[in-house]
């Protein structure tokens, strides 16, 4: 009853977020005499846009084609990401001596622009799209690596006692311990990294060109005089970007532990 | 001479006492566990604080023992030596006649705190520690462990839920259970029931020595506590530890009340009186506000 009051208090209130957005929309829209398009007038690009949105062909991808693409360089570059982060944040967590070796290289590497990195991956792999993905493993390498590290290093004494007292293996450990403990930062850890990542892609493939939503924003965005597809862009990128978080959101609540 | 619990009289009286008490010791019960001339130091910023100081006691097979003192004053340290939680800095612990130098199996710790992983059920708890405490036994003798000691602690409806779903007194039982199902020959308790409230803490200590009748009063139990009236229900002796840093062993009180005790009928005994009276001295300095200090 409270909970289902909640609920439609949240819709409510959203709701009436919109309506003012879209009446300071409207505004700006009125004052710069639609040089910005109107919601209305975006609302009509966007149904075009979303017209056959996954055609597939060599003259004319749909869009969503495109965010597929975009998405698809997202998972394997934040997957590779964080198949090493992970691994590595857990054993810095443990063991003071990688701690104090890898940190610093981490703190003079993670505050450097993803852009930066973009030509460095087109000099090493000669190819575009394989230079986004390389943009993307960099930049989401850092979140997951500090979540999981803080995890790692923030192991309670009494879970230590238990292993030290029963004698728990090396594996026992890691499986029972180590790892149930440090999850949930893990997962916060992905979390922010796959935010980061997203945001990456679009200024990764305005560089590359040629495929995603980044590009399309440009190409057919910007230089197609449209600024109405830059603004169902921005929807569309906005909307999956917060889709992704609540994924990760879903998981972090399927692994958190009342103590 | 200085293996043996009294300390401070030089008096040949009790020089005779304390011989007739080495005498006792080597012909009754094996000893359980030997502490010889324990210190034990950690390194701070400060510089090396000495936690205990050249601390010597036996304890015999089947004996229960309570370490008695204020906060700090090293009791939990000294139980960390039996454990081999915490290494001595000069001195030798035995156990099970075996030289301690890491937890064994032949020791079960209760933890102060319970210290049960939340993410693991209630029989997951349980099956982790026997599983990694007793290697050689078969998956089968395993579980039936476990089901014997979680049935024993009546918590075997509960078997499957999560720590966090438990009340304080149920954890604990989980965590003797842990304690007990890997079968040492020693329990450690560190203030077990230091954070159940009064009522549970009551029924707690039934429980417990309903556990060690069960096993034939075979185990050595060594418990820490701050409280006097739990020391003296459960203990054949009471160590009371002086203030520490570098806290020694004050007294050593004998509790020679009948067993099996009785909560209710214990307290009107005049000999628990007198023990109880004893303690209260050992331990308190001030006991109103017209005492001069």
């Amino acid at each position: 009853m409270k909970n289902s009051k909640k609920a439609i208090m949240s819709v409510v209130y959203f709701v009436a977020g919109m309506i003012i957005l879209g009446g300071i929309w409207a505004l700006i829209s009125a004052v710069t005499k639609n040089e910005i398009p109107s919601p209305s007038a975006t609302f009509t690009v966007f149904k075009e846009v979303m017209h056959k949105p996954f055609q597939n062909d060599p003259d004319y991808k749909g869009i969503g084609t495109k965010l597929l693409s975009s998405l698809g360089r997202v998972a394997i570059g934040f997957g590779l990401g964080s198949l090493f982060a992970i691994p590595l944040g857990l054993i810095m967590g443990s063991n003071k001596i990688t701690m104090n070796m890898v940190n610093p290289i981490m703190q003079i590497l993670r505050p450097v622009s993803p852009l930066a990195w973009f030509p460095l991956g087109l000099a090493i792999f000669h190819d575009s799209p394989k230079a986004s993905i390389f943009m993307i493993f960099i930049c989401s390498l850092w979140p997951t690596l500090i979540n999981s590290a803080f995890g790692a290093s923030h192991i309670p004494q009494d879970h230590k006692n238990v292993s030290k007292a029963f004698g728990f293996s090396t594996w026992k450990y890691f499986t029972k311990i180590l790892l149930p403990f440090s999850l949930p930062h893990i997962i916060t850890g992905l979390r922010l990294s796959v935010g980061i990542a997203w945001m990456v892609i679009v200024a990764g493939e305005m560089l590359s060109g040629g495929q995603g939503l980044g590009y399309f924003i440009w190409d057919e965005g910007f230089n197609g005089g449209s600024i109405a597809k830059i603004l169902v862009a921005i929807i569309i990128i906005g909307v999956v970007g917060s889709l992704l978080d609540k994924c990760f959101t879903a998981l972090q609540k399927k692994f958190s532990y009342a103590i | 001479m200085s293996n043996i619990s009294t300390i401070g009289s030089t008096s040949v009286e009790n020089n005779n006492m304390v011989a007739d008490k080495i005498i006792e010791q080597a012909f009754a019960a094996p000893l359980s566990i030997e502490v010889n001339n324990v210190t034990v130091s950690f390194k701070t910023p400060t510089g090396a604080y000495t936690a205990v100081k050249d601390i010597s006691l036996t304890v015999k097979k089947g004996e229960i023992i309570s370490l008695i003192g204020h906060s700090g004053c090293g009791k939990s340290t000294l139980m960390g030596t039996i454990s081999g939680m915490v290494q001595p800095t000069a001195g030798e612990v035995f156990a099970n006649g075996k030289k301690v130098s890491a937890p064994g199996p032949d020791r079960g710790i209760v933890f102060q705190n319970y210290s049960l992983l939340p993410w693991l059920t209630v029989y997951k708890n349980i099956y982790v520690a026997v599983d990694s405490a007793l290697k050689d036994l078969s998956t089968e003798e395993k579980i039936a462990l476990v089901e014997t000691n979680l049935k024993m602690v009546n918590l075997w409806e509960h078997k499957d839920k999560l720590p966090g779903q438990l009340s304080g007194g149920m954890k604990q039982r989980v965590a003797i259970a842990r304690a007990f199902s890997i079968n040492p020959k020693i329990l450690l308790l560190d203030e077990p029931f230091g954070a159940l409230d009064a009522l549970t803490k009551s029924a707690m200590h039934v429980e417990l020595l309903k556990l060690w009748n069960l096993d034939h009063r075979e185990k050595t139990i060594v418990m820490v506590t701050h409280d006097i009236e739990e020391a003296i229900f459960l203990s054949d002796r009471v160590v009371v530890m002086n203030n520490g840093p570098a806290a020694t062993i004050r007294e050593i009180v004998d509790v020679p009340l009948k067993r099996p005790r009785n909560k209710k009928e214990i307290v009107h005994d005049p000999m628990y009186m007198d023990i109880h009276d004893r303690l209260l001295n050992l331990l308190i300095a001030k006991f109103s506000i017209d005492d001069e200090h």
